[in-house]
């Protein structure tokens, strides 16, 4: 299978502190990758190094199975965290001059601009200031900056920040057309609700080091129905039990909660039932927070005793 | 190079639109207008002719004030002045002489004034060849123009009686009494001519601040462009697209480009209004000394380019090395220091510009642009310290661009504290 983009034990360091450690993970062709973490993992220290901002201390990036070449960036598009447009500058224009700067004829680029304005329902703005402008609005406009050059190899980190739930869906919607049309998404982010329906595979990151790789499928598998999701009314004490549960994600009045190894789950509803109310029990697969928040806890023990 | 292109064409249109540039571009000219046009035309009101009357028990010496004024007679024959200059825009006098000085007469007299058939009348006591004083009445006793001239013709005609007493003809006291030219004649290695000194001053000196304020404003117009897009993070969307080189080599020429055109304009309102009005005649007059030769327009051209080259390059660098305008000062002001220096020294430099400390400055990078232009304008270096200057210029200009290519390239992406010395040394030790 051809990769989109090949990371091979790529690192980074500032001034001693390795922000990217021997980082290494590729991305097939037509996939939905997700690369997550906590704050300060390096995952922006990763994404500049793939589109030519920074260089790797050493490693190697390959995009498109070629060694990483200023050419190459014209196929791929970035969004990046923090909204990046001029202020003072028209959407339109802001748009166009991008769109230029990918290779595009002016004419070309406005065209395409309206399109895809009118598309977001923007299409009335395109001849205001970004300035104006609601966060959400900037956030689709710059989305349409990342793929008006229509890349083959779109970057996204933080997509859905500041965007509300009907603007996140318009979003969403257009993200699924690309990803039928064939375009690799690599996705970079802490918010995992989205990734779980979105990405096919993942990568976490934590302090510089891949510290979970894989389809995501086959990683929520290998966890198994080990997990159980509660809503309920009261308190449940069990929780504190570590005989019994090996983590949980308390939310108040819904719950998910890990067994500890060789648990038996009747016991949990059973203690459960004498101190709350159960609208809901069910064993589920964990969820990717679970697995995240579990994963990032581990590995910290682990640089902690190393 | 098309990024480059792309780049410059953004910075200067988005700049050129703005309406503070719009603004400063056309109020300069006319503020300009309005100081050349205004006097102007309160001097066209002085050149009418002004009808007084001179009131002296001496006849003869009313006489002698009149034929004093008669350089501004309106029905005689005009004479060459004695200060020689500006003629035209002299009010002329029609002076009629009366030697009854009656009360009656004067309040006849300011009757006359006041309801506008007479301008004024010079009112002259039986002593005033000991007192040496008159009193001229006049509506408007603000015109400095009017009583200065008034003021001349009796002083003069009281020194003529005067030197009279002391036995000298009419004649011999107009010689004593004549004014002395002083004609100044300008000597480089072209030869001589004659020059009046103001033109040969002013027109450097106005090119001189045209390149300081130029490289200064600009130049921390290039430092805000490039906070701005650290600021706004645009440069992280760019520089996926074009190489941190291409960015501020783009951002420098387009910064620059609104300076040229913004001087350009000037310029060119400066030439006409000095040809569509009269008033400015005084100074194009100082002006036609000024030896504005192809060599000066040449010269001023380079060091502006190479000045601002280097300027815009450091403040580049203090824009991306920084976070906020706040922390942009403290590095601003080391960067504008050499600047300030060349201004504070650039008068001494004219008067004096061939001496020890003038060379220095000259061949100094950051302050050579302006020196080495101003010591072109007012003399003739030789010619091998213009070819160091411009050579060590970019020479260092070169190492500049090298250097803070590279200050910038990590700059403009790290965010939070203000650097250290060291460690933007580390920086440029950056892959």
């Amino acid at each position: 299978m051809a990769y989109t983009l090949e990371l091979d034990r790529v690192t980074k360091a500032f001034d001693g502190f390795v922000a990217v450690d021997h980082l290494s993970f590729n991305i097939s062709e037509g996939e939905v990758f997700g690369l997550l973490g906590p704050n300060g993992a390096g995952k922006t220290s990763t994404i500049r190094m793939m589109i030519g901002i920074t260089v790797p201390d050493s490693g190697a990036v390959r995009v498109f199975g070629q060694p990483l070449a200023r050419r190459l960036l014209d196929r791929i598009g970035y969004l990046p965290e923090e909204r990046g447009l001029y202020k003072k500058m028209k959407i339109i224009e802001n748009l166009v001059f991008l769109a230029r700067l990918r290779g595009l004829s002016a004419s070309e680029g406005a065209h395409r601009s309206m399109e895809w304005l009118e598309r977001f329902d923007l299409g009335r703005w395109a001849n205001s200031r970004v300035e104006e402008l609601s966060k959400g609005m900037q956030q689709k406009t710059q989305f349409i900056a990342a793929i008006i050059h229509n890349p083959d190899f779109l970057i996204l980190d933080e997509p859905f920040s500041g965007l509300d739930p009907a603007s996140s869906v318009v979003l969403k919607d257009a993200l699924l057309d690309l990803k039928k049309q064939g375009k690799t998404i690599l996705f970079s982010t802490h918010r995992m609700d989205t990734v779980e329906r979105l990405c096919d595979s993942i990568c976490l990151v934590n302090q510089g080091r891949s510290v979970l790789l894989g389809v995501l499928r086959d990683i929520k598998a290998s966890y198994g129905r080990s997990s159980i999701q509660l809503e309920y009314e009261g308190e449940l004490p069990l929780l504190n039990d570590p005989a019994l549960v090996a983590g949980s994600n308390d939310f108040g009045n819904y719950v998910e909660l890990r067994l500890a190894p060789g648990a038996d789950p009747q016991r949990v509803l059973e203690l459960a039932l004498r101190t709350a109310k159960i609208h809901r029990f069910e064993m589920v697969e964990p969820s990717l927070e679970e697995i995240f928040i579990d994963t990032v806890d581990s590995s910290r023990v682990d640089t902690n005793r190393a | 190079m098309r990024n480059i292109l792309l780049i410059i064409g953004r910075e200067y249109l988005v700049r050129v639109r703005t309406k503070s540039f719009i603004f400063v571009t056309l109020l300069m000219p006319l503020l300009l207008g309005c100081a050349v046009v205004i006097p102007n035309l309160l001097m066209l009101d002085g050149t009418d002719v002004r009808h007084i009357v001179i009131v002296a028990a001496d006849g003869s010496l009313a006489n002698s004030v009149k034929s004093e004024l008669a350089p501004f007679h309106a029905s005689g024959e005009e004479i060459p002045t004695q200060t020689g200059d500006g003629k035209t825009d002299r009010p002329r006098f029609n002076v009629s002489v009366e030697t009854a000085p009656t009360e009656a007469l004067r309040r006849q007299l300011s009757t006359r004034v006041r309801d506008g058939s007479l301008d004024g009348f010079l009112w002259i006591d039986a002593d005033a060849v000991t007192t040496r004083k008159g009193t001229y009445y006049s509506r408007n006793a603000s015109d400095i123009i009017e009583s200065s001239i008034v003021s001349r013709a009796l002083r003069l005609a009281l020194s003529e009686r005067l030197l009279a007493g002391q036995g000298l003809s009419p004649a011999q006291a107009k010689e004593v009494l004549g004014q002395v030219n002083l004609n100044t004649v300008h000597i480089d290695k072209q030869g001589t001519r004659e020059s009046n000194g103001m033109g040969a001053f002013l027109l450097p000196f106005l090119l001189l601040m045209a390149i300081y304020m130029t490289v200064l404003i600009y130049g921390l117009y290039v430092m805000r462009s490039v906070l701005e897009e650290k600021a706004s993070r645009v440069v992280e969307v760019l520089l996926s697209s074009v190489t941190p080189m291409q960015l501020m080599a783009g951002k420098i020429i387009g910064v620059g480009a609104v300076g040229l055109t913004q001087v350009s304009i000037w310029a060119a309102a400066g030439i006409i209004l000095g040809k569509f009005t009269n008033a400015s005649h005084a100074v194009g007059e100082s002006m036609k000394d000024a030896h504005l030769s192809v060599a000066v327009i040449i010269a001023f051209l380079v060091f502006f380019i190479l000045g601002y080259a280097t300027y815009a390059c450091l403040y580049a660098a203090i824009g991306a090395m920084v976070n906020s305008d706040e922390e942009a000062q403290q590095f601003q002001f080391p960067v504008t220091l050499p600047l300030i220096l060349c201004i504070v020294l650039a008068t001494a430099i004219m008067r004096d510009p061939d001496t020890t400390l003038a060379f220095v400055l000259s061949m100094f990078p950051l302050t050579s642009p302006i020196i080495m232009f101003v010591r072109i304008s007012v003399s003739t270096p030789p010619l091998w310290q213009i070819a160091y200057s411009i050579a060590i210029s970019l020479a260092s200009l070169y190492g500049l661009v090298w250097l803070t290519s590279r200050i910038y390239r990590v700059g403009i992406l790290m965010y939070g504290k203000r650097p250290t010395l060291s460690e933007i040394f580390k920086w440029i030790h950056y892959v």
